[in-house]
């Protein structure tokens, strides 16, 4: 630990937590949205089905969220940000990563890359396919629904929390 | 605003965003799972900060009327089953859609699957979306909160929330100090 803070390797979780909260102000103040992290996928995933699928197949849900507004590409932004902060944040400490996190090893029972990849591919189409049926993730209903105190975005955190335990304790071995 | 703008506002944002995540280590698949399996509750200290000074900044600003909430709607059946997959994706993935990106930024290579994985689950539900609407939107409430359902202005309950909160993360922090959940090489990863 030497050097500044933006050369530590670690904060606070209380630290980091308020960091993110105040995100909420920007948010709000110019975007005029609550922080959210899933709907770009479906942008990006509609602007790559363009290709052979000019017109989305008519498809409104696809085709609403393509369409060139400030908050799909806001988000889209956010998300790439997101990437970039933490690379700024890994060279600044150099807190460089494996491939594969060691926990992986002992969570899946093997070391073989291609299974966790495999698994890591089948565990992202999950997980989004799930946010898009719930409409949001841990930013979107976690973060700011709960912060709004929206019911349906509580219901849906919990929810959230019983799959992940579930799945780790039954489906993972302990790391 | 021009979507120019949104863009750049959303760069500088996420890589606040970004920064944080990685400095507080809950991107890490070590913490995620540990999570998941209750061994470790870094996520859980940073999940819960930010929602209570989220509560405290959207008190003020909705009390000042500098803005308004969207709250999205109380849809019962698909808040639960979408909520049960997406958590089963996160524990296997190690990662929620948004750390993912994190992730990828610190040099985890898995990530790309995961995010691979991701758009194209995003983009399947959409394509099923005219199919599965009508049936996750069987039990709609309504764009309701706690507030609403209580009678309470919105500012005090939020309130009470970060106080609870607080309370909730000193008693966490006194059974389980962060310092210790990080692990040796700060990734949550405590075996010996």
């Amino acid at each position: 630990m030497t050097g500044n803070i933006f050369q530590s390797k670690s904060w606070s979780p209380y630290a980091a937590g308020i960091v993110i909260g105040l995100l909420q102000i920007p948010a709000f103040l110019l975007i005029e949205t609550a922080l959210g992290a899933s709907s770009s996928y479906v942008t990006i995933g509609a602007l790559l089905s363009g290709i052979w699928d000019g017109d989305l197949s008519g498809n409104s849900y696809l085709l609403k969220h393509a369409a060139t507004t400030g908050k799909n590409w806001w988000q889209v932004a956010l998300v790439l940000g997101i990437a970039l902060g933490a690379f700024i944040s890994m060279r600044l400490s150099g807190a460089r990563r494996k491939a594969i996190s060691p926990i992986w090893a002992r969570a899946l029972g093997t070391s073989r890359p291609a299974a966790r990849y495999a698994l890591a591919f089948g565990a992202g189409f999950l997980m989004l396919f799930g946010a898009r049926i719930a409409d949001g993730c841990t930013s979107g209903h976690g973060l700011s629904g709960v912060a709004q105190l929206s019911i349906g975005s509580t219901v849906a955190v919990a929810a959230m929390f019983a799959g992940g335990i579930a799945t780790a304790l039954l489906v993972l071995r302990r790391i | 605003m021009s979507v120019f703008s949104a863009i750049l506002i959303g760069i500088l944002m996420g890589t606040v965003f970004g920064f944080a995540l990685e400095k507080s280590r809950v991107f890490e698949p070590g913490m995620i799972v540990g999570q998941m399996q209750l061994r470790n509750f870094i996520m859980l200290k940073v999940f819960l900060t930010a929602v209570a000074v989220g509560a405290l900044v959207l008190a003020v600003m909705t009390s000042m009327g500098w803005a308004s909430l969207h709250p999205k709607g109380a849809l019962y059946v698909a808040d639960v089953i979408g909520g049960l997959i997406l958590g089963a994706g996160i524990a296997l993935a190690g990662a929620c859609p948004g750390t993912v990106l994190a992730q990828i930024g610190a040099g985890y290579r898995d990530a790309l699957f995961v995010l691979a994985g991701g758009i194209a689950g995003a983009t399947f539900y959409g394509y099923l979306d005219p199919v599965l609407a009508p049936l996750l939107k069987t039990w709609d409430a309504g764009k309701i909160t706690f507030a609403d359902s209580f009678g309470l202005p919105y500012w005090f309950l939020a309130v009470l929330l970060a106080v609870l909160i607080g309370v909730v993360l000193f008693i966490l922090e006194k059974v389980s100090p962060w310092r210790v959940e990080m692990g040796a090489d700060v990734d949550g990863d405590l075996a010996p």
